[in-house]
């Protein structure tokens, strides 16, 4: 009978994808099995590729067949191809994750079928749905015990979707008072100016160093972190950078260069124009003599004036 | 010429020469160059009291004529500039610098050549002496040959400079007229001559004046009359006629300038290092051009031998603090060369670009909080950037930040700069930078501030208009006090008379001097943001020309 003459030939295959764990290719097949035509091979190629016991690939040669290992071809035992189909395509996005308009544009499958699939393949426990940092209202769909990435999730600056703006700013005082308590301490020494100078600057390392046994974060940090919130310090005008070579090896040191950074004094005092009420006035454009905003009826002045 | 500019100009011109200059000033500044038919017409003036308004601006210095654009037979044309009217705001900057420098002559001098405009050295001196004598105790009084050294003094360090002669100008505006040895004046008219192209400008005259000061006996109006009138007739020759001094106000403010930068130096390194820069400026006083990007290279030799000797500085640690103040970010000293122990220049305007940018800076800090002065600065340091970017670089929640970004951008404190990928410039294709362009947002500032000053000096004078009627009162009784005093009244009767102003009135003068105190110095602080915002723009003018 039909049942017969296929089994071997699906025994033997089976036993060949053993032999060769990486995957073998059609013409593998017809060598071994000569007298197979190519109809009935195929036949037994597609009876286990939908028993789910082997995975159909591509390489730069052809057709690449392997056998999928027993335990994740129990796991989808009871679901059908399209189920499966869906799920080889959540498990190829990776850790990044993927939409779920990519997952029709990949499978072409009705977006109906899909919701029913990922609904499905959720209760099963086999994916999981990430929110994306980048657009609140976008989910992207990836394997239930994978860590999403960075992008995704946004670093350690974010934690459920929601930019942790207080924990930025007490790191952002912590560093600035490290810098400045060191520049402070390096004036006091009343050594040589240039000794001064050198003393007052703490790498990036340090700082990293300093926060981490701080110990205010749950995250941890990494050193690209702490130089983004001394970025931002820099910005705030209370810091300034200098990059230096550093021999390869030495401790925080990047590329053969390591960023040093200390704590600054503002140049000018606020300026005049600040100084009266005119510098913050909110409806400056607005104001004129005779007009209903004007200088004689100013309250800001009247205020000012009373001080 | 800015309607700001103008109505600043207007309301100096007001308050120190009047209305009718005021008019006379602001037609001429809004309308260029004309003849005094079109300003009889235009200001609907008498012919007299224009002639003397323009006589009172030609003596200050604020206008200019020069012969008609149809040819030599033409009536003459005035003209006048915003700049020297502004520089009316700057005169108690200028007197109290002249103090510090030279004592209480020299802030006398400079007092009497700012108010008079252009005057004759023998008649200053004289003034002074008079006003220093007044002020001393009985039987003192000031030898008119102190007042004439400081004098020498102030020409020697270029702070007076003789007015430039003019050759061949109208009879009816002869307040200079030419002495015998100068050159000859330049062939096109348009150009007036700068007080530096001649030669003499700086050399001092020589003077025959010996004497000592004249104390003034009585203080009644009538009697001061008649001496100042005595004065002037006075028909003494003592060798200078015809050779009139005014401020020169550029190297008043490169000393403001110099102070700027030895200030910012104090700030942002520490005390020996600016007293390092203040060498270097006083050295380079002379022999820097007012336009000039840096000062001439000094060896660190010469430098270690001007040093105050106070300062008791080793020569290496001294090497140490100029190899520290080259590398600073924010550049204030270069290196040169290598030659005498290392050749080091002050960059002026890279110093100036930097204390402007510091300006900015604390205007937007003051105006709209810490948070948005960190996307400014920001963008001042990456030039452009995408919204994205701005909200990660300066670690501020998205929604913020663009509430941030949109605020500044209504107050054009920064621009938006589009680059599309299409050539229609569909939005959805197009990318959208945020940036600051320093040198215009100077200038938007700088028209801020002459607004805002504009404004301080009205609401100054409606203050005093407001409460007219006490001043007047208050200054009735202080007279009548005078007079009493003066001729020996006795106590009672001083103190019926002080009684006549109430108390809540004069809760209400103090008050109001108080408004008034007030106002005035906010005046001076926004005159010091004008300063540093006027030098950079100058600076970059002349830079790019």
């Amino acid at each position: 009978m039909m049942t017969t003459s296929m089994r071997s030939p699906v025994l033997r295959i089976k036993e060949l994808c053993q032999q060769f764990p990486q995957g073998i290719t059609d013409q593998v097949i017809q060598n071994d099995l000569p007298h197979l035509e190519p109809q009935q091979r195929a036949m037994a190629i597609n009876k286990l590729l939908s028993l789910g016991q082997l995975d159909l690939l591509r390489n730069s040669s052809g057709l690449l067949y392997r056998l999928k290992d027993s335990q994740s071809s129990s796991k989808m035992k009871g679901s059908d191809n399209q189920e499966k189909l869906v799920y080889q395509v959540i498990e190829d996005a990776g850790n990044k994750g993927i939409w779920s308009r990519d997952i029709r544009f990949k499978s072409n499958l009705p977006l109906t079928e899909i919701n029913k699939i990922l609904k499905n393949l959720e209760s099963k426990k086999l994916i999981k749905a990430v929110k994306s940092v980048a657009a609140s209202k976008k989910k992207v769909y990836m394997l239930y015990n994978l860590q999403p990435d960075r992008s995704v999730t946004g670093g350690a600056w974010y934690s459920d979707q929601d930019f942790e703006s207080e924990f930025v700013e007490v790191l952002n005082q912590q560093c600035f008072k490290f810098l400045q308590s060191k520049a402070e301490a390096a004036r006091d020494s009343k050594q040589s100016p240039m000794v001064q100078r050198n003393s007052s600057f703490a790498t990036s390392h340090e700082v990293w160093k300093y926060i981490c046994e701080l110990g205010i974060s749950k995250v941890d940090l990494s050193m690209d972190d702490i130089e983004t919130i001394l970025n931002t310090l820099i910005y705030d005008g209370k810091v300034e950078m200098t990059v230096i070579a550093a021999k390869e090896g030495t401790v925080g040191s990047v590329d053969g260069q390591m960023k040093l950074y200390r704590g600054v004094n503002a140049v000018i005092q606020p300026t005049g124009l600040v100084k009266t009420p005119c510098g913050l006035c909110p409806v400056f454009e607005d104001c004129h003599e005779g007009g209903e905003i004007s200088p004689s009826s100013c309250i800001y002045m009247t205020e000012w004036l009373d001080f | 010429m800015t309607a700001q500019e103008v109505r600043l100009c207007g309301l100096l011109l007001r308050e120190h020469f009047g209305e009718v200059v005021e008019k006379v000033g602001t037609q001429l500044l809004r309308s260029g160059a004309q003849n005094l038919r079109t300003i009889i017409h235009e200001t609907g003036l008498s012919v007299d009291l224009v002639k003397k308004s323009l006589m009172v601006l030609v003596q200050h210095g604020a206008c200019l004529f020069s012969s008609g654009r149809k040819g030599p037979g033409s009536p003459t044309e005035y003209r006048s500039g915003c700049d020297r009217i502004l520089r009316i705001l700057r005169y108690p900057r200028y007197i109290y610098t002249a103090k510090t420098l030279y004592g209480d002559t020299g802030e006398l001098i400079i007092e009497e050549l700012l108010q008079r405009g252009h005057m004759t050295m023998s008649g200053t001196v004289k003034t002074v002496a008079d006003r220093l004598t007044q002020n001393m105790e009985e039987g003192r009084s000031m030898d008119y040959s102190e007042v004439s050294s400081a004098f020498s003094k102030l020409v020697e360090t270029h702070f007076l400079q003789r007015c430039p002669p003019l050759a061949g100008a109208g009879t009816a505006d002869s307040t200079n007229p030419a002495p015998g040895a100068t050159p000859a004046t330049p062939s096109t008219p348009s150009a007036p001559p700068t007080p530096e192209s001649f030669p003499d400008c700086y050399k001092v005259p020589h003077m025959t004046l010996v004497g000592r000061g004249k104390r003034q006996l009585t203080a009644e109006d009538g009697e001061d009359q008649r001496n100042a009138k005595r004065q002037k007739m006075d028909p003494e020759a003592h060798g200078d006629e015809g050779i009139y001094w005014q401020v020169n106000f550029e190297r008043f403010h490169l000393h403001f300038r110099d102070q700027a930068i030895i200030s910012a130096v104090a700030n942002k390194l520490d005390q020996t290092s600016s007293e390092i820069v203040r060498t270097m400026l006083r050295m380079s006083e002379v022999t820097t051009s007012p336009a000039a990007t840096c000062t001439k290279p000094l060896s660190a030799n010469e430098i270690f031998r001007s040093l105050p000797a106070s300062y008791n500085i080793p020569r290496p640690i001294l090497d140490q603090y100029l190899t520290l103040l080259v590398d600073d970010p924010m550049e204030f000293v270069g290196k040169a060369g290598e030659s005498g122990g290392g050749m080091y220049v002050v960059n002026l305007h890279r110093a100036l670009a930097n204390l402007a940018r510091a300006t900015l800076e604390s205007v937007v800090q003051e105006r709209f909080g810490s948070r948005s002065a960190r996307i400014f600065r920001l963008l001042l340091r990456k030039r452009h950037l995408e919204q994205k970017q701005v909200e990660d670089f300066a670690m501020i929640p998205a929604k913020e930040a663009k509430d941030m970004l949109y605020t500044l951008l209504s107050q054009n404190l920064v621009q938006l700069q589009e680059i599309p990928k299409t050539p229609d410039y569909a939005p959805s294709r197009t990318f959208y930078l945020y940036t600051v362009n320093q040198l215009p947002t100077a200038r938007m500032l700088l028209q801020n501030c002459y607004k805002t000053v504009a404004n301080l000096i009205e609401r100054r004078l409606f203050e005093s208009k407001e409460s007219k009627r006490l001043l007047e009162k208050s200054q009735r009784i202080e007279a009548i006090l005078a007079s009493l005093q003066a001729s020996g009244a006795e106590p009672e009767q001083l103190t019926e008379v002080e009684e006549m102003i109430t108390a809540p009135e004069k809760q209400q003068l103090d008050g109001l001097r108080l408004h008034i105190n007030k106002l005035d110095s906010a005046e001076n602080q926004v005159d010091e943001t004008i300063f540093l915002l006027e030098s950079y723009v100058n600076s970059t003018a002349t830079s790019t020309s």
